[in-house]
């Protein structure tokens, strides 16, 4: 909503300044978004009175003007059309910053020195087209600031309403306001009627159908108007608040809107059937063409203003292009009603239409402003179409709507706020805004009658809010509260959220935040087979883009993205992780799972870039060392990696499934390179995932204590000749399997193949440390317990000792 | 024979103060000290003196001992020092190149404040709650005191999976969820995704949200203003300008917005703050008891309060981002400064 300052000044005497006015209404709710200077900035913008005019040496369409300013005569080069020696212009002088940062300098044009520039009212921000420069009134002092000279100087202030003020939706609200703040009275039109002696209701009539959607109709009629432009003050004040001018009657209803907040409508009377008005629900299916061209097929639910015949408005949202005010237009037929605001707001959402109209009427219109607002904009339209009211006012009010009580009692007032107001405070504090407040049942209590302008105050709760609003939030004590604290722990999900987070920042990994929707062809991108669960997705009805469409049930697509994206940006060492929940649907969307998901990639060096780093790329036993501590730091432990079981997307040789016990909880591998490539990926990356609702369930809350050893270790090292196929889980657990209870720890610390070991095999070497928590081991049961070791092994794997 | 010791001793300090290193010093010792020594033959020779020069000689021959001995030390730690010195000159380093560096993972700045916040209320009493982002209309909306068909429904453009199923706009369903479960006192704050239909450079259709609330006996408006002028000024740091205004949610009221001071130009306006000197920070007011009334709170037993503030905004404002995007492209060059 905007206002203007001078035109707040009409209804109510403040000595703020526009900047204090725009901080007081800020601070009681009236959030100022913008305060801007009609013609800010543009007073070196003068009038000036052109001494001569001719035709420019070199160019038929410049003429060279010599400009007097009132206090030297400047030439100036000109394009426009329009103007005459004598004629007074507004003059842009040298270092004037016209709308859109437009300098202006000293310039020769065609070798004729050109000193400033004339304007057009477009140039100065003053209307949307103009035909050529601004040929100003002779009266008018030479040398003054043009806005001044026009009167036109004022300041626009853009105010972001909430939705629950519809009674600010207006030059007089805000003015309320104002007042309230200042102490002053808010000065109401009161519209002087000058009616002919012919009766309206001989003319016409009005009937409510449906007074559930209409509970009020009033109309007047204007006879003998002339059809013509706005005076220019009209035309300026609509376009300071956002509205384009269109003809007188229009721009009456307009106005009048701007300033009461009440909607009108302006028929065309020549062309309302039978000459009367019918308000009614639409037939379902009915066509219907609005004003702005648009046929909109009607549904039952709509609402429509319909003359003997057809429907000729659609009620509170928008007129019919069949009785809209023309040029030759001479009987105007002036509505002012009330509709219901949830029907209003359902057929504007329906058709798609948000008017100024609507927008009022679906947060509530003034009810009892509707009088005032057809008198208003009948007197103004009698007087600058030159017209003829005609006598009495049809007013079709069947259920005359009373003003709700509320009861207000002032210990609420108090419990609430922290503050000992007593009754007669808050009193005054409500009259302020117009509310009629009396003596309440109990000797400590108010009864407050709302006025049809506040239909947002229903409740005791929303007065008290009003009287909080008015003494100043700022006034009430700051306080701590006293109450019982009952803190819980966090729940383990949280806590495990947090661990996993640090954990892959230790490990070196950033955290990425992707958006939660994807492309429905995502899954196919990753290479899942068709009938994979995960191309079950959650529908978004109304995404904002096709990349958007649908929740994701998987986090590797848009991770393979950050990664291309980062590798377009020539980052190239690469390590994301990602936590957050995949969508997992059950067919109807009611009960979807949301599983939080843990989603790592690493890819690129080993070691950061440097003069002393080792110049090695990640593979898979990095992300596997990731992987490892991860489980460690949740106290899992018999993790499986199993190679049997993996995902589509990843090298079927280089990737494995995570398992606990027989659980899946996740997998891990180098990206199939066609995957990659269909992500314009050209390295290797290695990905992990983790399902976490399952790793928060597994997971242990603390260590476990293994008593240490006072003894000396003994170490054994044996290399393992093994078949290829033999693999490092099958010697670790078969060394478990012999239960040594002296096994300190078993390291695998080399893996060869090549020179002296035969094709098809693999030498493995493994490092025993034997300790006894009792007692120091002797050479003799070392050897003992490694010879059997060594035995099992090669018995059972067909390992030999190279 | 004195003689002899005297110009010995002369030799013998000349040659330990020339020797060039330990070797040298070792040799100068050997010829002095050693069994073929120059002062051993001197003191092999002494059998051979009269019992009168015996003693003389003697005492001659150990203060000789002594000083060579005692010249030989200072020698040589003066070498051994020499050595010590001339190896570490041998070993200087560049110390102004970079060192090995550590790989190091970053959490995104969104988390970052996250855990901030819900640290400092959890010293508050404040206990955290999460919620589905796939939500009901009623928990999103209806018992949020946001009918269909209110205007109030424009504040928030919303996804819809279904008819009453959104993307929860807010992160005030979890109130609705949470007082449903427990009843009062509850302390809870509730961070989390949330979605509008919005995207522009300052708007993002996902962003992130922390609620919170507080519901007792006997809770004021000024309770309100407490808990967060304190959560702010541990947050942003003592002193900040703080300010309430009225504002309007469904869900509470009284409403207000909160300002803090701008913490770019400290107050005296600029850019960020539109010349105002003041940021729009978070929405907040008291419970509105048709709230309460849909989660069966008793509003003349209770009050309570409610806040809720854009994550990604406070953000900004912490460590001075200037595009809204950044938070969502996953640039680590973005990435790793946090």
């Amino acid at each position: 909503m905007i206002v203007t300052y001078n035109w707040l000044k009409e209804f109510v005497d403040f000595d703020y300044s526009p900047q204090e006015l725009c901080d007081r209404l800020t601070m009681v709710g009236l959030e100022v978004d913008a305060l801007d200077e009609v013609g800010g900035g543009l007073g070196s913008v003068v009038v000036a009175k052109l001494e001569s005019v001719e035709r420019h040496p070199d160019a038929d369409k410049l003429t060279v003007c010599q400009v007097n300013n009132g206090t030297e005569v400047l030439q100036v080069v000109c394009g426009a059309p329009n103007h005459k020696t004598g004629d007074y212009v507004a003059f842009a002088q040298i270092g004037s910053v016209l709308p859109g940062d437009f300098k202006i300098k000293k310039s020769k044009i065609r070798g004729q020195e050109s000193n400033g520039m004339l304007c057009s009212e477009k140039e100065l921000g003053l209307s949307d087209e103009s035909a050529g420069i601004m040929i100003l009134s002779d009266n008018l002092k030479l040398g003054q600031p043009v806005f001044e000279a026009l009167e036109i100087s004022d300041h626009k202030i853009e105010i972001g309403l909430t939705p629950n003020r519809p009674d600010c939706l207006s030059i007089v609200g805000v003015a309320r306001e104002v007042a309230a703040l200042c102490d002053a009275k808010l000065k109401l039109p009161a519209p002087e009627i000058k009616e002919s002696n012919s009766p309206i209701s001989e003319r016409t009539s009005v009937i409510i159908e449906n007074s559930d959607g209409c509970p009020r109709y009033a109309a007047r009629m204007i006879d003998g108007v002339k059809i013509g432009p706005s005076p220019e003050w009209m035309v300026r004040r609509l376009e300071a608040v956002g509205m384009r001018s269109i003809n007188n009657v229009v721009d009456v209803t307009n106005y009048v809107m701007m300033e009461l907040g009440h909607p009108l409508h302006a028929f065309d009377f020549r062309y309302l059937e039978d000459g009367r008005i019918v308000v009614k629900s639409a037939a379902e299916g009915d066509k219907f063409v609005t004003l702005d061209d648009q046929e909109h097929t009607l549904s039952a639910e709509d609402l429509m203003i319909c003359d003997g015949q057809r429907p000729v408005a659609m009620a509170g949202v928008m007129g019919g292009q069949n009785s809209e005010v023309q040029d030759d237009t001479s009987t105007v037929l002036l509505e002012a009603a009330y509709f219901k605001p949830t029907s209003i707001r359902r057929t504007s959402k329906r058709h798609g239409l948000h008017t100024e109209s609507s927008h009022r009427f679906e947060r509530g219109a003034d009810i009892d402003m509707i009088p005032v607002a057809l008198d208003r904009a009948a007197s103004l339209i009698a007087e600058l179409g030159d017209g003829e009211i005609l006598s009495g006012v049809i007013d079709n009010y069947p259920a005359v709507l009373e003003p709700l009580s509320i009861e207000l009692r002032r210990e609420k007032v108090v419990e609430l706020l922290d503050v000992d107001l007593d009754k007669e405070t808050i009193q005054v504090l409500l009259e302020s805004i117009g509310l009629d407040v009396r003596s309440g049942t109990t000797s400590d209590s108010l009864l407050v009658n709302v006025p049809s302008f506040r239909p947002d105050l229903e409740r005791e709760v929303d007065l008290i809010e009003e009287v909080a609003r008015l003494y100043g939030y700022e006034r009430i004590p700051v306080t701590m509260p006293t109450g019982t604290v009952d803190a819980k722990l966090p729940p383990q999900r949280q806590v495990v959220q947090r661990q996993l987070r640090h954990l892959m920042v230790e490990t070196g990994f950033s955290e990425a935040m992707n958006y939660s929707f994807i492309a429905v062809d995502s899954m196919k991108k990753i290479g899942l087979a068709e009938d994979d669960a995960r191309y079950l997705h959650v529908p978004i009805m109304n995404p904002l883009s096709e990349d958007q469409a649908v929740m994701r049930t998987s986090l590797v697509p848009s991770l393979l993205e950050t990664v291309a994206r980062n590798l377009n940006y020539r980052s190239h060492d690469l390590r994301l992780f990602e936590l957050r929940p995949v969508f997992l649907s059950d067919g109807d969307h009611q009960n979807c799972k949301e599983r939080l998901t843990l989603t790592a990639v690493l890819s690129g060096r080993r070691e950061p870039e440097g003069w002393a780093q080792s110049q090695g790329t990640v593979d898979f036993f990095d992300m596997k060392g990731v992987v490892e501590r991860l489980f460690d730091s949740m106290y899992i432990d018999d993790v499986v990696y199993d190679a049997g079981q993996t995902e589509p997307y990843f090298h079927p040789g280089k990737s494995c499934a995570l398992k606990v016990g027989k659980d899946i909880v996740g997998y891990a591998g180098e990206v199939h390179p066609q995957v990659l490539s269909g992500f314009d990926i050209d390295q290797p990356v290695y990905l992990f995932e983790v399902d976490v609702e399952r790793l928060v369930s597994l997971s242990g809350d603390h260590a476990c204590f293994k008593p240490l050893s006072r003894f000396p270790d003994v170490i054994r090292d044996s290399a393992l000749l093994l078949d290829e196929q033999v693999t490092a889980a099958d010697v670790m657990t078969i060394i478990k399997r012999a239960k040594l209870k002296s096994v300190e720890g078993v390291t695998l610390f080399d893996l060869y193949t090549g020179k002296g070991v035969p094709d098809g095999k693999k030498s493995l070497a493994i490092r025993v440390r034997y300790r006894d928590l009792e007692r120091t081991l002797t050479e003799a049961e070392v050897n003992k317990f490694h010879d059997k070791l060594i035995r099992s092994l090669c018995h059972q794997l067909g390992a030999e000792i190279r | 024979m004195k003689e002899r010791i005297q110009r010995l001793q002369d030799e013998a300090l000349s040659a330990l103060q020339q020797s060039a290193d330990l070797k040298d010093l070792q040799n100068v010792r050997v010829r002095i000290l050693g069994k073929k020594g120059e002062l051993t033959e001197i003191m092999k020779g002494m059998r051979d003196l009269s019992p009168e020069e015996r003693p003389l000689v003697g005492s001659l021959v150990n203060t000789l001992k002594d000083e060579f001995e005692a010249a030989f030390t200072e020698r040589q730690n003066a070498l051994q020092q020499e050595a010590i010195s001339a190896r570490l000159e041998s070993e200087k380093i560049d110390v102004t190149l970079p060192g090995r560096k550590q790989i190091t993972g970053s959490l995104h700045p969104v988390t970052l404040v996250t855990n901030e916040i819900v640290d400092i209320f959890s010293r508050l009493g404040f206990s955290v709650e999460e919620g589905p982002e796939i939500e009901q209309d009623f928990y999103n909306f209806e018992a949020l005191n946001i009918p269909k068909d209110h205007p109030a429904r424009d504040m928030q453009d919303t996804f819809y999976i279904s008819e009453d199923l959104v993307l929860r706009t807010h992160t005030s369903p979890v109130q609705i969820r949470t007082m449903l479960k427990n009843k009062p006192p509850v302390r809870v704050i509730a961070p989390g995704t949330v979605y509008r239909r919005d995207s522009d450079l300052t708007h993002s259709p996902m962003f992130h949200q922390i609620e919170g609330f507080l519901v007792d006996k006997h809770v004021t408006f000024g309770d309100l203003k407490g808990i967060l002028t304190h959560f702010l000024n541990e947050f942003f740091g003592e002193g900040l300008g703080v300010r309430f205004r009225p504002s309007f949610f469904p869900f509470t009221e009284p409403s207000a917005e909160v300002d803090i001071a701008c913490v770019i130009c400290g107050g005296k306006g600029c850019r960020v703050c539109k010349s105002t000197g003041w940021l729009e920070i978070l929405g907040c007011g008291m419970i509105d008891p048709a709230v309460f009334n849909s989660v069966d709170y008793d509003p003349a037993e209770f009050s309570g309060f409610a806040f809720g503030m854009g994550l990604e905004r406070i953000a900004m404002l912490k460590y001075t981002v200037n595009d809204f995007r950044l938070f969502f492209e996953n640039d680590l060059r973005f990435l790793k400064q946090f």
